[in-house]
């Protein structure tokens, strides 16, 4: 094989730039939009086999309304992400610690909704403190370190509750989260969306929402380049604690009674819904919007299936198979058979 | 000849006008954009700085030289904030001090502006994004209000066209080509200078170019010029770090050459004469530490040899016959048509600067590039490098030993001898069971050959020395007995006593195994005393070939400089 001639590189690279430009579009533009084509072809698929059920406001409050909490933790789960710190496995026992605490506070103590409410954000915002400690400070694995604090938070749960399940929280929160309603969907819907507009904005629109962006992508450009690394850090674990505490006060209107698993079921999906939307909209990127996407996008497949008469253990794989299939699609290239074709 | 721009609207009187010698009171009048004094820095007990001086004056270009190690990237780091000098240094910014030492990303608040040797961006960012970075620094209110994307594309787009460059804002920055990748870099420096510039009054700034011209072919080198002075015209002050001469030459008013750590020169460069540069540059007799034993060494050294290859016959260990290798059209992003031929047992060194293509080789031919052309012949049989992938290398009896052992060639968790055996256990292998007792045994003849201390075969790799690493490394590939033999900077890291190890270890087995040796590293010294014979390249061709009384670290050194571009 003979070496290439050597080219005008300049006007080789433009060469070569055109040829690919065109398809290196569309390969983007497919890849971006890849999960809301599925998606709308979802709700097509089940609007035509199920038109009266599946296309129904009763099935639209349904499917937005449950998984107001997971939204909620969704968007908890995002700030350490977007800062490079993942995972932080303690946000879910962070949400069942809050709902607890204002569980027992309100039932067991008397205390008024309002302050429980507050008591139960002051708890989560602690263990994020104890988080930062251990891996901002002491720069620890935040994998093993969250596996940790999520044990022991775990573990506190059971003894401020007896290891029972308390119930009924006050009406007035449940009112206020859950049965309320406002164009027939329960009103936790729109604190989940107000606080994924902020986030969201924050993210796209503001430099420190850039600045967590370097830090995800390249902590030492970040460093180089005078972001105060450790700072957001500690900022995204502590406002991640506190609105995975805001989740667990919106499981606790919802569901009225808090058992002491509250929220350790919901951390995986909420990382399954986080990594499946940094594969749409702004792919190779953790985004809000993508992950906004992505929660309901997994809500409407399971929806559908349990309209059909699937189990709800379809649930589980349908998340898998869908987290599994997006990341690797956009892998899914010519290169890489050549590739491997050579090499034997 | 640096050209001079006729005069700037705003500040005809704070530039240094090139070609004459500052007057004495000139600098009292108007401060230098940067000056340091005193900044030392040790690592451990190497003295990478000593007591160095500098300044820069408004609207001119520094020219700072130096090999590895003479404390250029140290200086930078030391600037950009990433390392502490020692007390007792300082640094004036505009004539007024600045508090050392600089936390990181703080030199962009003092008006330094740079472009790193490593470019500094985020490969999963935009364009745009990178670009823009320097703007998103800075807390307080400004850091939550919006960003108007739709303006800051334009405003950029319009910022690309003023230097002249294209490049698709939106894409991902790690899909660019390093040369766009430079020039985005490029860019960024000399716009966040240009706005520090602006808000800060027109005072000072400074934009510092650490090695820029690496990624950047021919005609980029010129514009990469005539901005340099576009920006010195406008009086900012830009220090321009580089080994090529031939560019330093082209735009710098003044330069200082580091060498060890002190500043050995400092001259206007239109009044120094390339030879001297190299002189001041290499040392004229080299290190006087370093003379006396060099001179002493061949004679014992080959008797050491004679030594150690009588030991391993005895041992049982059998001369093979070697074969002659030949890499022909060796091409890749960097090399350009690369061909050279190693004998038996000859142990071939290559120079090559930084960004010459020659620390592409060893990976290249051990297939670990899979983007490379070319062929290499072993003896009788050719293989295309194309082809190549480490794992057949291995079978081809090709082996690596890379610079960075510690990640690449050796696992830290296991064992000092599982380590040594990991490419011969399979011949151990027999009836399903691992003969164990027979690999440690093995293992602790290598020990014992290789002078592995302390001698431990149960002891984890990640508690030996670097130089003992080292040796390990290279007693696992000669076990494998290979036919060619690639070393990248084999002894970076080492200590001295390990380092005459080494130079022992591999001249023996390439006299008994009459194996061939190709040695790539960036210390000339090094070069000079272990091989047979030493090509240079420069920008990825061959460009020169030392033996005998002239394998010298002066002679290696002055021919790898003196042709870092090609002679007009």
């Amino acid at each position: 094989m003979s070496a290439p001639a050597p080219v005008d590189e300049a006007r080789g690279e433009e060469h070569r730039a055109d040829r690919s430009a065109s398809s290196a579009l569309w390969r983007t533009g497919l890849q971006r939009y890849a999960i809301l084509i599925v998606f709308a072809a979802l709700i097509i698929g089940f609007g035509v086999s199920l038109p009266s059920t599946f296309l129904s406001i009763g099935n639209l409050s349904n499917i937005l309304g449950s998984q107001a909490v997971l939204f909620i933790l969704v968007m908890a789960v995002l700030l350490p992400t977007v800062v490079g710190d993942f995972v932080d496995l303690s946000l879910g026992s962070s949400l069942g610690l809050s709902a607890m605490t204002l569980a027992v506070l309100n039932v067991q103590h008397g205390w008024p909704v309002l302050l429980a409410c507050l008591a139960g954000i002051g708890a989560a915002v602690c263990v994020g403190l104890v988080n930062v400690l251990f891996v901002v400070f002491f720069d620890n694995d935040p994998f093993i370190v969250t596996l940790g604090t999520m044990t022991i938070v775990q573990g506190v749960i059971y003894i401020v509750s007896g290891s029972n399940s308390v119930g009924i929280v006050s009406t007035n929160l449940s009112n206020w989260i859950f049965s309320n309603e406002f164009l027939s969907i329960p009103l936790e819907f729109y604190y989940g969306l107000a606080i994924f507009l902020v986030v969201w904005y924050v993210l796209s629109f503001t430099p420190t929402g850039q600045k967590a962006l370097v830090i995800g992508q390249s902590r030492e450009v970040a460093r180089l380049s005078g972001v105060r690394v450790n700072r957001q850090r500690a900022w995204a674990y502590i406002l991640g604690a506190a609105v995975a505490a805001i989740a667990g006060i919106a499981y606790a209107g919802t569901n009225g009674t808090v058992d002491p698993t509250a929220g350790s079921a919901l951390i995986l999906p909420a990382y399954a819904a986080v990594f499946l939307g940094a594969t749409a909209i702004k792919p190779g990127r953790i985004n809000a919007l993508g992950a906004l996407i992505a929660v309901y996008f997994l809500a409407t497949g399971t929806a559908g299936l349990e309209l059909l008469g699937a189990q709800t253990y379809f649930q589980q794989i349908f998340y898998g198979a869908a987290l599994v299939a997006a990341v690797t699609i956009p892998k899914v290239n010519r290169e890489r058979f050549f590739r491997r074709r050579r090499a034997a | 000849m640096p050209v001079t721009d006729s005069g700037t609207p705003d500040e005809p009187d704070k530039r240094v006008s090139p070609g004459e010698p500052p007057a004495p009171g000139g600098r009292a009048a108007v401060p230098p954009a940067l000056e340091v004094r005193g900044i030392s820095k040790n690592f451990g007990s190497n003295r990478a700085l000593d007591s160095v001086d500098l300044s820069i004056g408004q609207g001119e270009v520094l020219g700072l030289l130096g090999q590895n190690g003479s404390g250029k990237s140290t200086l930078v780091k030391i600037l950009a904030g990433v390392y502490d000098p020692e007390p007792g240094g300082q640094l004036f910014v505009g004539g007024e001090e600045v508090a050392l030492p600089l936390a990181p990303g703080q030199a962009s608040e003092i008006g330094l502006s740079f472009v790193y040797q490593n470019l500094a961006l985020a490969g999963g960012l935009s364009v745009l994004e990178n670009l823009t970075l320097g703007q998103r620094i800075g807390g307080g209110f400004r850091a939550w209000q919006p960003i108007n994307w739709i303006t800051e594309h334009r405003s950029a787009a319009a910022v690309l066209d003023r230097y002249d460059v294209k490049l698709d804002l939106d894409r991902r920055t790690g899909e660019l080509a390093p040369v766009d990748q430079a020039r985005l870099a490029i860019v960024r420096a000399a716009e966040d200078l240009r706005r520090y510039r602006t808000r800060s009054g027109y005072k000072h700034s400074v934009l510092v170019l650490d090695e820029p011209t690496v990624f950047l072919p021919e005609e980029e080198v010129d514009r990469l010029f005539d901005l340099i002075r576009t920006v010195a015209a406008e009086g900012a002050a830009v220090l321009f770090i580089s080994h090529d001469l031939i560019a330093v030459r082209a735009i710098t008013d003044r330069l200082v050459v580091l060498r060890d750590g002190r500043v050995v020169g400092e001259e206007l460069t239109a009044d120094i004469h390339e030879e001297k540069l190299v002189d001041l540059i290499v040392g004229a007799p080299a290190r006087p530490g370093a003379s006396a034993p060099a001179d002493a060494a061949p004679a014992e050294d080959q008797r050491a040899v004679e030594l150690t290859v009588a030991a391993m016959e005895s041992a049982g260990d059998a001369p093979a016959a070697g074969e002659n290798v030949v890499a022909e059209h060796l091409t890749d992003e960097r090399l350009h048509d690369l061909s050279f031929d190693i004998g038996a047992g000859e142990i071939l060194g290559v120079a090559g600067l930084i960004g010459s293509g020659a620390e592409d080789l060893p990976y290249l031919l051990f297939g670990a590039r899979p983007d490379a052309f070319g062929t290499l012949r072993l003896g009788a049989e050719t293989i295309d490098v194309g082809g190549l992938s480490p794992a057949r290398s291995v079978r081809e009896r090709i082996a690596l030993v890379p610079a960075d052992r510690a990640l690449l060639g050796l696992s830290q968790s296991l064992t000092l001898w599982e380590n040594i055996v990991m490419l011969v256990e399979d011949e151990h292998y027999r009836g399903g069971v691992f003969r164990r007792g027979e690999l440690v045994t093995l293992a602790q003849e290598a020990i014992d050959r290789f002078l592995i201390r302390p001698p431990r075969a149960r002891n984890t790799m990640s508690t030996f020395s670097g130089g003992n690493q080292q040796k390990t490394l290279l007693a696992k590939w000669l076990l494998a007995r290979p036919r060619l033999l690639l070393l990248h900077e084999p002894t970076q890291g080492v200590d001295v006593g390990a380092r005459r190890d080494i130079y022992r270890f591999v001249k023996s087995a390439a006299a008994l195994h009459h194996m061939a040796v190709l040695w790539v590293t960036t210390e000339f010294g090094e070069l000079a005393e272990v091989c047979d014979r030493v090509i240079v390249v420069t920008q990825g061709r061959h460009t020169a070939t030392l033996t005998g009384d002239e394998l010298t670290e002066e002679d290696i050194s002055a021919a790898a400089l003196r042709q870092t571009r090609e002679d007009r």
